[in-house]
């Protein structure tokens, strides 16, 4: 008896090790064909800040999936340094007079890493895959909302034939959009509109994007490894059309989920860029390494105007002056974010040079007296006092922070007292749907570049409790004519103000900042672009001396 | 023992059927979904539920109970969230293996370094050796391995380049990440093993054994050790619930691609299936262990071998 449960005992730990043992010397195998090459090749190594969740294209949704493909895969165009749409699969495209139709030349010797030609077909089997109810995910909308038919068919209320997307011929995509968009070339460059080759997608079936092997490259990197956990490794594209302007031979993006790791690899050498948190930017501010960057992100007050107090005019306005946003980037965040007197992001298209917030101007300057004016005016109207307030915040350590300093500058500068409600992230959106709330901390990043990507998001009659519940004639009615004008000019006239009548006017948002970051960049790397909104990595320009 | 062991994996099967129920409608009661995203908040309630309609996520939660459950009885875990339509069996079996190597080693470096300091200090009892060992066991106790292991990150690995700073590359990596583990391990073994070996030297038949003219060494091996052991073996248990959450953090710090750090991660977005696959892993984990644990007891110590047979 005794005897048996020794060998059993031995048994299952023999087991264990032996599973153990296999498990390591797979990923020990993966890894050594790394380093041999340092020498001659160029590597860029640089961290995800999280998992992979999803590489299939049509489906995910996340930043970080959206990182990696942006760079194994390209659409018809790609985004420059400037954040601009080039030509990309597509050669050149005419766009009719009433800008409703766009005629896509697709380049010659376009292929997929397996070295079939890439086609219009793929372009069109991948956008009706992305906005078929049964094979796409939520960012379906980036397509159906602008291609003719796709909403009736994206509802499934209608046939594929009747969304208009045409192939004339293998090198030429010919596509309708329901209005004037100008910057439809910019989203042909977003991740859910890259091609897809539609016999390898069936072959792989279910299995499709789940390992290195399992996806189809036409993008200027190929993945030779891929695991969720612990990241991707890519090789420059031989098949790449434009593989003579790729300058790196090898990318390394590896997964660390804590700051301090990253940045203590990048000290030993070990990654060539890495993001700081606030903590560390002091320390590292007059490093020449030393960078900071903003994002289409733009983080605010949501006004409630369906729950008192803040269904008063001149309530909400007195909160929207009380607070300096500059205080809140420079000592509270302390991490590359830019302080905030509007809506819609600096740097976003404007006309010609000048970008729309060069156009517009700061909307919002904060002002304690006048706060305290219109506090006073809002008080008589309301008959004399406050109720209680709550602000809502998700419980991130940004986002209470950002509350935190709500809550004090008010205090401060209003004499007001109110409570701060945390919640989770999920938490903090049901509340908000659910109408169950004064006050919030949101944000919205930017799909593509240009203001209708906010400015849309207020419209309705009234729009929902998310959204304020804020309905003014006169806003809806700008920004719907917007989408209909022809001329740019005119357009931006109208989006401009828009953005004025919404934040000050009507005063339905706080602005608070535009989400930036800080990091450190070893110095012989050049030309690694991050752009502020949709797919951000691109290292297809990096340059390493 | 047969008819012990039986039973107790009958035990065990409805210990992980209410674990199972009590996370699944626990879990149901977070607010939000896995699809909470910014993106979906200006969807239409119609088209939110039919979104939700896709996963069966609109049925009534009995419905996905039964549904889960029925899954659940033929091993299949479903399919995970946010890691879109991925099996979560094959998530948890891809991350299993550097959190399995790490515990082990852990196990095997706690326990043999632990027990060796135990008995050096209860055998020279009040000396330095003894004041020494307990000083290292109280600050593993109380230092937090992830102090411990930004600590060792940050020294070891890049102000001395002695061992990679994280990563999952070579065998190497992880070192350091053991270590962080296994010092909790140490202290509390250490502590036990000692406490346990001063009491079983001041038993008679330790005295008698030394009467009989058996040297030093036979005594500790024959009579001592086997003894002192069985306390320890006790809390075989809590060391291995202590390494499974420490390894949460563990290999976030380390950058290991293991299934602590896709807890986490799966707790925070709602990832449904992922959170209840990883909660029935580690239970039936610890539940196990616990009856390994229970059958070594047996065979250490005669005295306890259940139902007087053996």
């Amino acid at each position: 008896m005794k005897k048996r449960f020794w060998i059993r005992l031995g048994a299952l730990l023999s087991i264990v090790l032996l599973l153990s043992a296999c498990n390591f010397s797979g990923s020990e195998a993966t890894d050594s064909s790394e380093s041999a090459n340092d020498e001659e090749e160029k590597v860029l190594r640089l961290s995800l800040e999280n998992d992979i969740p999803d590489l299939n294209q049509v489906k995910t949704t996340d930043g970080i999936s959206f990182d990696v493909l942006n760079n194994v895969m390209e659409g018809l165009y790609r985004l420059d340094e400037d954040n601009n749409p080039q030509p990309a699969m597509a050669e050149s495209v005419d766009i009719t007079e009433d800008k409703l139709t766009y005629t896509f030349h697709l380049r010659e010797g376009i292929k997929w890493s397996n070295g079939e030609e890439v086609t219009a077909n793929d372009f069109k089997y991948s956008w009706l895959r992305a906005m078929h109810p049964d094979t796409a995910g939520s960012y379906s909308f980036i397509l159906s909302d602008y291609i003719k038919g796709g909403e009736a068919f994206a509802n499934g209320e209608a046939s594929e034939d009747e969304v208009a997307i045409e192939v004339k011929d293998e090198k030429t995509l010919i596509v309708e959009v329901n209005e004037p968009t100008p910057y439809f070339l910019g989203l042909t460059a977003f991740v859910t509109y890259f091609p897809l080759n539609k016999d390898f997608v069936e072959e792989k079936d279910d299995q499709f994007a789940l390992d290195h092997e399992s996806i189809l490259y036409n993008g200027p990197f190929v993945l030779t490894e891929y695991d969720q956990a612990e990241g991707v490794v890519m090789e420059k594209n031989d098949e790449y059309w434009d593989k003579e302007n790729v300058n790196v031979d090898e990318v390394s993006l590896k997964i660390i989920k804590e700051q301090s790791t990253a940045l203590n690899l990048y000290e030993a050498g070990d990654l060539d860029r890495v993001t700081l948190s606030s903590a560390d930017v002091n320390a590292y501010k007059d490093s020449e390494e030393f960078g900071t960057e903003t994002q289409f992100t733009s983080w605010y007050i949501q006004f409630n105007l369906g729950k008192e107090p803040f269904d008063n005019l001149n309530i909400r306005k007195a909160f929207q002056l009380a607070y300096d946003p500059q205080i809140l980037t420079e000592t509270v965040l302390n991490n590359g974010s830019e302080s905030a007197y509007s809506l819609i992001a600096p740097d976003m298209h404007g006309l010609e040079n000048q970008s729309f917030r060069e156009l517009n101007g700061p909307i919002i300057e904060p002002n304690a007296e006048k706060a305290k004016e219109y506090l006073d005016k809002g008080l008589k109207e309301i008959g004399g006092s406050l109720p209680e307030i709550e602000i809502l915040t998700a419980d991130d350590t940004v986002a209470k922070d950002a509350a935190t300093f709500v809550q004090s500058q008010i205090k401060e500068n209003l004499g007001v007292d109110i409570q701060i409600a945390t919640k989770p992230y999920s938490g903090r959106l049901d509340a908000m749907r659910e109408d169950d709330y004064q006050f919030a901390i949101s944000k919205w990043g930017a799909d593509f570049n240009d203001a209708i990507t906010y400015l849309d998001l207020w419209v309705g009659d009234p729009v929902s409790a998310f959204r304020g519940s804020y309905h003014n004639p006169e806003y809806t009615d700008l920004v719907y004519q917007a989408k209909e004008e022809k001329d740019e000019g005119r357009r931006l006239e109208m989006l401009m103000d828009a953005e004025k009548i919404m934040l000050k006017d009507d005063a339905v948002l706080g602005p608070l900042y535009y989400e930036g970051s800080a990091f450190l960049q070893k110095g012989n790397i050049d030309n690694l672009v991050t752009h502020p909104y949709g797919a951000r990595l691109e290292l297809k320009y990096v340059e390493i001396n | 023992m047969k008819k012990f062991i039986l039973v107790r994996l009958v035990n065990i099967v409805i210990t992980l059927f209410i674990i199972a129920t009590a996370t699944f409608f626990l879990m149901k009661m977070l607010p939000g979904s896995p699809f909470d995203e910014e993106k979906l908040v200006d969807l239409t309630d119609e088209a939110r539920m039919e979104f939700y309609a896709r996963y069966g996520l609109d049925e009534p939660l009995y419905v996905q109970y039964l549904k889960y459950m029925g899954n659940l009885v033929q091993g299949d875990l479903g399919l995970s969230y946010y890691y879109k339509d991925q099996p979560v069996n094959s998530l948890i079996m891809g991350r299993i293996g550097p959190s399995a190597l790490l515990g082990f080693q852990a196990v095997v470096l706690g326990l043999s370094i632990g027990i060796i300091l135990g008995m050096i200090a209860a055998f020279r009892h009040n000396t330095i050796w003894d004041y020494f060992t307990m000083i290292v066991a109280v600050l593993g106790v109380s230092i937090p391995n992830f102090v411990l292991a930004a600590i060792l990150q940050f020294y070891v690995g890049l102000q001395w380049g002695l061992f990679p700073v994280a990563y999952w590359e070579s065998y190497e990596s992880s070192i350091l990440p053991t270590i962080s583990l296994a010092v909790t391990v140490i202290a509390l073994i250490a502590r036990f093993t000692r406490n346990e070996m001063l009491e079983v030297l001041q038993q008679d038949y330790i005295t008698t054994a030394h009467a009989k003219g058996l040297g030093d060494l036979t005594v500790l091996i024959k009579h001592a050790i086997r003894n002192a052991l069985i306390p320890v073996i006790t809390i075989l248990g809590p060391v291995f619930v202590s390494l499974l959450t420490g390894s949460l953090v563990i290999e976030n710090i380390f950058g290991i691609p293991g299934i602590g750090s896709l807890f986490v991660d799966s707790i925070k977005m709602n990832d449904y299936t992922t959170i209840m696959g990883l909660t029935l892993f580690y239970s039936s984990f610890f539940i196990l262990t616990v009856l390994v644990v229970d059958i070594l007891y047996g065979i250490i110590d005669p005295r306890i071998r259940v139902h007087g047979k053996g």
